[in-house]
């Protein structure tokens, strides 16, 4: 008879069955941002007839490219529960590096790229060892480099462009021709690199690691797993994605620019956030942010394509915003 | 290796662990004012005791979590200093704790084995470090089904079942791992009757497959539903070992609170 508490007691709990069928992180949040692409893509295919061209969707995607690369990294980071907002000025300064080097210290390219990368990356190693050793909150870390990053952009490059770069540094910019579509280097880049955030985040314990310290950062410490070191290694892989997009940044226009990464920098949250990660971490799955960049640049290039004042695409984008972070807190308010 | 205290002499059962003299101050508080513990194996020891008695400095000490300023633990017999919970874990000491929640967003089988990942065989796990899901999915399934455990899907999402439920899952996972010693600190606070009574039947069944298990709990009617003896922690030491079979609850109480010393109680109260 007492063999029999334990099963009587779970069959007779009616919540384990009904919700078992959904696999972990399948729900609302996650499907959302796809119909919402599809849905836009719908619409703007009926309104223009250049829309579905494969010239225009491959546009799409190039114009995606920086933001998506960065989103990235932002998802690392939002999924253990913090928040990035140096990422669009960690960017701006590394494309200063990289170009400003290869000319004016006449720097071979590569060496050049990579040296924008590591101070990127210095960044995220400031921003990790922040949060984890002084346990800052991540918003306010983030937003003093942000600042940092900023004002260094401005000093290093004197607020002038950078020009005549060398062609390695623009590689990226260049195009192939598949299926008659002229396709982007920067966007084999970026699904390459969505590709392998998906397959590290699902496949491998490093990447269940960052879930774990989203959900629970504490149980998950005291599991044995190092928190802080999972935290410092996401800043500093998020900041070196930061750096690489920093480089299709300075591919895709032609010059070091100064002023760049203003609307990255929240693009890249708004993304991530459309995309269907919880900003309360633990929650999302990274091709979301592949996602919702792409809701943005659909609707950016589908209100252009239609004449429509780019002001309304900046309107769509807010609504979009606080819908998705709607239906990611009501789901959990349904979930328990 | 120090020697052992020659306590144990008489008493023929394994002593799993054990400590003597434990000091732990933070400032001007004496948390643990020498402290002794004896555990051994295939008991439920219940970890009793007033706030401010020394309890739960006990068993963090036991645990990894602190390290006391003064005196030794043995595990085995084997001296044993824990500088973290990890390498208590590492020595085969499992530590379930209040809130029952691991990771609530991630499956039933991910939680199982959160920080003890296995990876596919060959190159997909060594170069690719690809984790072998469907392993750790049927060897959950083959935990669980041990313990009797009966939850459906392994692969559904730890916040999907009920407080009961996720408690028995954290108590399978330390069981499943544990070698040594299974600490359990408030395990059914947090839950219903039916569901406290689910959860103490899975602790009487760890104990019944040879582990050691330290109860921790505030709930007398549980103690004295699964303990086998039960420690009174008293002002940073060990009042005295009870025997629930031979104490009333309100001895147990009396004593606990100092209202009666152990010496005035039946001498056959005490256990051995």
């Amino acid at each position: 008879m007492e063999k029999s508490t334990l099963t009587e007691a779970a069959s007779a709990a009616p919540v384990a069955k009904t919700r078992g069928h959904m696999p972990a992180g399948l729900n609302v949040a996650v499907l959302g941002p796809f119909v919402a692409l599809l849905l836009a893509c719908i619409f703007f295919a009926t309104q223009s007839d250049r829309f579905l061209t494969g010239g225009n969707l491959s546009l799409i995607l190039q114009q995606v490219a920086v933001v998506g690369v960065i989103a990235i990294g932002q998802t690392l980071v939002i999924l253990t529960a913090g928040i990035d907002l140096s990422c669009g000025m960690v960017m701006a300064l590394a494309s200063m590096v990289m170009t400003k080097l290869a000319t004016e210290q006449g720097l071979p390219p590569l060496l050049a790229v990579l040296c924008g990368i590591a101070v990127a990356a210095l960044f995220g190693l400031a921003n990790g060892l922040l949060v984890t050793r002084i346990r800052l909150p991540s918003f306010i870390v983030t937003l003093g480099t942000m600042n940092i990053a900023f004002a260094a952009t401005q000093l290093y490059s004197n607020a002038q462009t950078i020009n005549d770069l060398p062609p390695t540094l623009t590689a990226l910019g260049n195009t192939f021709t598949l299926g008659g579509t002229a396709v982007a280097w920067g966007t084999i880049v970026m699904l390459g690199l969505y590709a392998l955030a998906w397959y590290l985040l699902r496949e491998t314990a490093a990447g269940r690691h960052v879930y774990a310290v989203g959900n629970n950062p504490e149980a998950t410490r005291l599991v044995g797993i190092p928190t802080q070191r999972v935290l410092l290694v996401v800043y500093v892989v998020a900041a070196i994605l930061y750096g690489v997009a920093a480089l299709l940044s300075v591919a895709r226009t032609g010059v070091g620019d100064p002023n760049a990464g203003q609307t990255e920098n929240l693009d890249a949250i708004t993304a991530v956030v459309l995309g269907g990660t919880s900003l309360f971490g633990g929650r999302g799955v990274v091709i979301g942010s592949l996602v919702g960049a792409l809701v943005v640049g659909v609707f950016r290039n589908g209100l252009t394509l239609i004449g429509v004042s780019s002001i309304y695409q900046v309107l769509v984008t807010g609504v979009l915003v606080i819908l998705a972070v709607a239906v990611d807190q009501l789901s959990r308010r349904g979930a328990r | 290796m120090s020697a052992l205290p020659s306590q144990a002499a008489s008493s023929s059962p394994v002593v799993v662990m054990q400590a003597r003299g434990l000091i732990k101050r933070y400032g001007h508080v004496t948390a643990l004012d020498g402290a002794d513990f004896e555990l051994r194996s295939g008991e439920i020891l219940a970890v009793i005791g007033d706030n401010g008695a020394g309890k739960s400095s006990l068993i963090k000490a036991l645990s990894g979590a602190t390290v006391p300023d003064e005196g030794d633990i043995w595990l085995d017999g084997v001296p044993t200093k824990f500088k973290t919970p990890i390498e208590a874990r590492r020595a085969g000491i499992e530590t379930v704790y209040q809130d029952l929640a691991v990771a609530p967003a991630m499956t039933i089988a991910e939680n199982l084995f959160l920080g003890r990942e296995v990876r596919r065989p060959g190159w997909r796990g060594s170069v690719l470090r690809q984790l072998d899901k469907k392993r750790m999915l049927e060897e959950s399934v083959a935990r669980l089904n041990e313990l009797k455990v009966g939850i459906r899907s392994m692969t559904q999402p730890l916040e999907t079942l009920s407080g009961g439920q996720r408690q028995c899952v954290a108590v399978a996972r330390a069981a499943a791992f544990a070698k040594h010693v299974v600490i359990m600190d408030e395990p059914t606070a947090a839950l219903g009757v039916k569901e406290g009574g689910m959860v103490l039947e899975l602790i009487r069944r760890v104990r019944d497959r040879g582990l050691a298990v330290v109860l921790i709990s505030h709930n007398m009617p549980h103690v004295f539903e699964v303990a086998d003896r039960i420690h009174v922690a008293r002002l940073g030491k060990r009042g005295c070992v009870l025997n629930p079979k031979k104490v009333t609850m309100a001895d147990t109480v009396a004593v606990m609170t100092g209202a009666v010393r152990p010496e005035d109680l039946p001498a056959d109260a005490l256990a051995h």
